[in-house]
C-alpha cells in the first residue's frame, strides 16, 4: 500500500452522495496503444458550432494536420492518423444521432509527424498559451466537451485563485484518468502549472478521491521532485463518494466554497479542469501538439478483455469491440461514458469522440427490467442530492402532468448525475423525469407523457 | 459481427439492490421474532390470526386492482405488512375472521381509494384497527389472553397493564399487577398480556436494530415519540410504566415510522414524533381509551403534508450579488 500524502482528513463534499461498488477492474491495466483501419471524425465533437471541413476525398493527410476549420467558439478537428480522406459524408454520432464527418483510411506504413518542442515553450504569454490550446482543438475530456479555451478565458472582472485539476473519476468502472495520472505523471504537472499560469491561480489543487492512492503517491512525488514549479500543485485526497468528481461538488470539497444555485466555479474564484485535458494543453503549449488520440477505458461484464485503450478519436466502437475481444453473449447494452451519466447507444458503428471516456458494456443480469413503482416517499432521493433538490417531487409532478411547475424543487439546478435514480428503491427514473421537466419548462409547454412504460397507475 | 439488439435505457445505468419489495420484506420480517414469540406466549390461536389479516390485506388490495383495471400490485409486499402490521396491534383472543375484515377494511379505505401505495395519507394498518375498534369494541377490549409462564397458555382473560390503569387507578392496578422490579423485567421481555405484536420490547428492538443497521428506517421519529411520550407520563408519575406498555415501541418504531404516512425531512420527523408521543400520553392519562398510540398516529398523519410544505431542504443562495 501506498503512503497517502494527505493521511488525516478525507475531504467531501458537504451534503449527499453515493457509496457504491466502484467496479474498477481495469486500475492496474496499463494503457495499451490501437491503431484502426479507418477513422470517422465528427466535425462536431464539442459544445459549440460545427467545424468546416477542409479537405476533401483522396486528399492525404498526415496525423496532426488541421482537417475541419473552427476557430473562434467552437473547437478545431484535427487528423488522428496519417491515411487517405475516404469521403466527407453524414455518418451517426454518439450523441448527436447524425453529423457531417471526414472518413480517414489509415495508411499503418506511414511514420507519425514528430511535434517539435518549442523552446520558448515557458516564456509565453497568456494569450499566446490560450492560442495554443484553441488551435490544438482541445476540449474538456471528463465529457462536457466545452472547448477548453473558452473556459480559460475569463470574463471580465472575474478573478480565479484557485485551479482544481480533476482527477476524482468518480463513475465507477472508468480509469483512463486514474491510469494518466500514474502514466503521464510529468505531463500532468507541468499541464496543470501552465493553466494555473494562464488563469493567474494563487494556487493549484489536484483532486484525487481515495481509491486511486497510488496516483495521489505518484503525483506527491513528482511534484516533489520539480523543485521550480511555482505555485506548487496540492495533491489533495477525497473520499470516494459520487459524485465527488462533479465540478461544484469538487470546488466544495477542495476550496470548502458552495456554489449557489445558477452559478459556476468561476463566480466562487475556482476553475476546474479535467486531468486528460491538463495534459492535453501541456502538449499544445509546449509543442503545439493538436488532440488527436484519447484513452477509452473499455470495460464491463459484457466484453471479453476490458482495457484501457488509447485510441485515436475517430475511432468506430465496434472496432474497438473487436480488438477487446468481443462482446459476451449475453452482453445487451453498450454505454458511452460512465455508467451514471453515460448513455446507451443504439449502435455500434459510430466513433469514439473527444469526449468519450469510456466504453461499457452490460449483460442482461446487470440491467434493471422492472416496472418502476410509486415514490414510497422513503426520502431517500432527498438524502442523496448532493444539491438538496426534490426529485420526488419533480418526478410526482411531472407524471401527473404538471413539469412546469416543478420549478420551486429545483428542475433547473439539476446536473443529473442519477444519484436520486440509483438509490430510488421504486426504480423510479427520476433523472430522466427531471430532463423532462427541464425541457418543458424551457419550451414553457405542459406535458403529460410516460417515460418509461410501467408503474401501476400508468 | 452479427446484428444484435442493443438496449436502449436512461441512465444512471446503475441502481442500489434494494427495491421497494425488499424493503416490505425486510420490515416483516424484522418483526417476525416479535410474533413468534407471541405464538408461543398465546398460543397457536396467534398464527390463523396473522393468516387472518393477511388474507383480508390482499383480497382488498386484489378486488380494487381487479375493479380498476390496475396492474396486480400484490407482489410489492406492502399489502402482506399492513396485514402484519394489522394484526400486530389486536388482541389475541379475537375471533378468527375479526382481522380479516379489519385489514380489508384498512387496505380498502385507507389505501387503496386514496390511490394505492404512495398516495395514502393515513396509516392503513392503523385505520383497520381503528374500523374494528369502532365495529366491536367489545372483543377489541376485553378478549386478552394471559401469557403462559409456564405450560399451556391460559384462556382466563386478562386485561392489559394499561387498561387496569385506567380501570382501577394506578395504586389499586399496581397492587393487582404486583408491580416491582421484576414486573418491568417481565413488560420489556413479553411476559404479559397485551397485543401480538407489543409485547416483547426487546424482540421490537431487536427488529428495529435489524431496519436501522439495513438502513430501512431512521432513528429520528421512534426517539421523538419516545420523548414525547416521556415528556408527558412525568405528570402520571409513573413515566416507567408508560414506556413499557402499550404498544408504545410497535407504534414508534413499527407504525410512525411508514414512509408514505411520515414526513420527509428531520426537522418535520422531530416535530411528527415528539407530537405523536404527546397526544397518546394524553390521551392515555387523561383520555377515554386506555391506550393512545393508534389515535395519535393517525391524527398526525394529517399533518405530514403540512409539514413536508414547511420543511423542505434548504438550498445554498447566492448572497450579495444579483442573481
Ligand atoms: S440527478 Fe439531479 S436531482 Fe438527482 S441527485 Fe443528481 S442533482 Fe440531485
Ligand atoms: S427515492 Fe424514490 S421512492 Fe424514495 S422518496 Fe425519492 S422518489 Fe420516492
Amino acid at each position: 500500500m501506498n503512503q497517502l500524502p494527505v493521511l488525516d482528513i478525507r475531504l467531501s463534499f458537504r451534503r449527499g452522495g453515493v457509496h457504491m461498488d466502484d467496479h474498477k477492474v481495469t486500475a492496474a491495466m496499463p494503457i495499451e496503444r490501437f491503431l484502426p483501419k479507418e477513422v470517422v471524425l465528427p466535425l462536431s465533437q464539442h459544445i459549440g458550432p460545427e467545424a468546416t471541413a477542409i479537405v476533401k476525398r483522396k486528399d492525404t493527410v498526415t496525423r496532426g494536420m488541421l482537417i475541419g476549420a473552427e476557430e473562434t467558439l467552437g473547437a478545431p478537428v484535427h487528423a488522428s492518423v496519417n491515411g487517405t480522406v475516404k469521403s466527407v459524408i453524414r455518418r451517426p454520432h454518439p450523441t448527436l444521432t447524425e453529423a457531417s464527418a471526414i472518413v480517414i483510411e489509415t495508411n499503418a506504413e506511414a511514420t507519425d509527424p514528430q511535434f517539435e518542442e518549442d523552446p520558448e515553450w515557458r516564456r509565453l504569454s497568456q494569450e499566446e498559451m490560450l492560442t495554443r490550446i484553441a488551435k490544438a482543438g482541445i476540449v474538456g475530456l471528463g465529457g462536457a466537451s466545452f472547448p477548453t479555451h473558452r473556459k480559460l478565458r475569463l470574463p471580465p472582472g472575474v478573478r480565479i485563485d484557485t485551479l482544481i485539476i480533476n482527477g476524482a473519476e468518480c463513475e465507477p468502472y472508468l480509469t483512463s484518468d486514474h491510469r494518466l495520472m500514474l502514466e503521464r505523471t510529468e505531463d500532468l504537472v507541468k499541464g496543470a502549472c501552465l493553466i494555473g499560469r494562464i488563469v493567474d491561480a494563487r494556487q493549484i489543487i489536484i483532486g484525487i478521491e481515495d481509491n486511486k492512492a497510488d496516483a495521489a503517491a505518484m503525483l506527491q512525488k513528482t511534484i516533489d521532485d520539480f523543485s521550480d514549479t511555482m505555485p506548487r500543485p496540492w495533491v489533495r485526497v477525497c473520499k470516494t463518494r459520487y459524485p465527488q468528481g462533479s465540478e461544484k461538488q469538487l470546488v466544495e470539497a477542495l476550496a470548502n466554497r458552495v456554489i449557489p444555485s445558477g452559478k459556476l466555479p468561476m463566480h466562487v474564484g475556482c476553475l476546474v479542469q479535467n486531468v486528460a485535458t491538463a495534459i492535453a494543453c501541456y502538449r499544445a503549449i509546449r509543442f503545439r501538439e493538436p488532440l488527436m488520440d484519447r484513452v477509452v477505458t473499455v470495460s464491463g461484464k459484457g466484453i471479453r478483455t476490458p482495457k484501457n485503450l488509447l485510441v485515436p478519436i475517430g475511432t468506430l466502437i465496434s472496432d474497438i469491440v473487436l480488438h477487446c475481444g468481443g462482446m459476451t453473449d449475453d452482453a445487451c447494452m453498450v454505454i458511452a461514458g460512465g455508467p451514471m451519466m453515460g448513455r446507451a447507444l443504439s449502435r455500434l458503428d459510430v466513433p469514439v469522440i473527444k469526449g468519450t471516456g469510456g466504453l461499457l458494456f452490460f449483460t442482461e443480469d446487470q440491467i434493471e427490467h422492472e416496472m418502476y413503482g410509486p415514490c414510497i416517499s422513503c426520502g431517500r432521493c432527498l438524502d442523496v442530492c448532493p444539491l438538496g433538490l426534490e426529485p420526488n417531487q419533480i418526478s410526482l409532478y411531472t407524471e401527473a402532468g404538471l413539469a412546469l411547475e416543478t420549478l420551486p424543487f429545483g428542475t433547473r439546478d439539476c446536473f443529473e448525475c442519477g444519484s436520486c435514480a440509483y438509490v430510488c428503491p421504486a426504480k423510479r427514473p427520476l433523472t430522466q423525469f427531471i430532463q423532462i421537466a427541464k425541457s418543458a419548462l424551457m419550451r414553457k409547454t405542459a406535458l403529460g407523457i410516460a417515460v418509461r412504460p410501467g408503474g401501476p397507475h400508468g | 459481427m452479427g446484428e444484435r439488439r442493443l438496449l436502449l435505457q436512461p441512465g444512471p445505468h446503475l441502481h442500489d439492490t434494494l427495491s421497494t419489495r425488499e424493503i416490505m420484506w425486510w420490515v416483516s420480517a424484522s418483526i417476525a421474532p416479535a410474533f413468534l414469540f407471541s405464538l408461543w406466549v398465546f398460543g397457536l390461536q396467534v398464527l390463523w390470526l396473522i393468516i387472518s389479516g393477511i388474507a383480508g390485506a390482499l383480497a382488498g388490495e386484489y378486488l380494487v386492482n381487479k375493479g380498476r383495471g390496475q396492474h396486480p400490485t400484490l407482489k410489492d409486499g406492502s399489502a402482506v405488512l399492513t396485514g402484519l402490521l394489522l394484526v400486530g396491534t389486536l388482541s389475541p383472543g379475537l375471533p378468527l375472521w375479526m382481522p380479516a375484515i379489519g385489514s380489508f377494511a384498512g387496505i380498502i379505505f385507507a389505501k387503496m381509494l386514496f390511490g394505492g401505495l404512495g398516495f395514502n395519507v393515513f396509516n392503513p394498518a392503523l385505520v383497520g384497527r381503528a374500523f374494528l375498534m369502532a365495529c366491536f369494541p367489545l372483543s377489541m377490549t376485553t378478549t386478552w389472553i394471559a401469557p403462559r409462564t409456564a405450560g399451556i397458555p391460559d384462556a382466563v382473560t386478562q386485561a392489559t397493564p394499561l387498561a387496569l390503569v385506567k380501570l382501577q387507578g394506578i395504586e389499586h392496578a399496581f397492587t393487582t399487577l404486583g408491580v416491582n422490579a421484576s414486573y418491568y423485567t417481565k413488560l420489556f421481555l413479553g411476559l404479559r398480556s397485551g397485543s401480538i405484536g407489543e409485547i416483547s420490547v426487546l424482540l421490537i428492538l431487536l427488529g428495529a436494530f435489524v431496519l436501522v443497521w439495513k438502513k430501512i428506517i431512521k432513528l429520528t421519529i421512534p426517539l421523538s415519540v419516545i420523548a414525547g411520550l416521556l415528556a408527558v407520563s412525568f405528570f402520571s408519575g409513573i413515566p416507567l410504566f408508560h414506556l413499557l406498555t402499550g404498544g408504545l415501541w410497535f407504534g414508534a418504531f413499527y407504525m410512525a415510522t411508514d414512509y408514505v404516512t411520515a414526513p420527509l425531512m428531520p426537522r418535520g420527523q422531530i416535530i411528527f414524533g415528539f407530537c405523536i408521543g404527546v397526544l397518546t400520553g394524553v390521551i392515555r392519562i387523561y383520555g377515554g381509551y386506555p391506550e393512545g398510540i393508534c389515535y395519535a398516529i393517525l391524527i398526525l398523519n394529517t399533518l405530514t403534508p403540512a409539514l413536508n410544505h414547511w420543511f423542505r431542504p434548504v438550498r445554498p443562495t447566492w448572497e450579495g450579488a444579483p442573481s
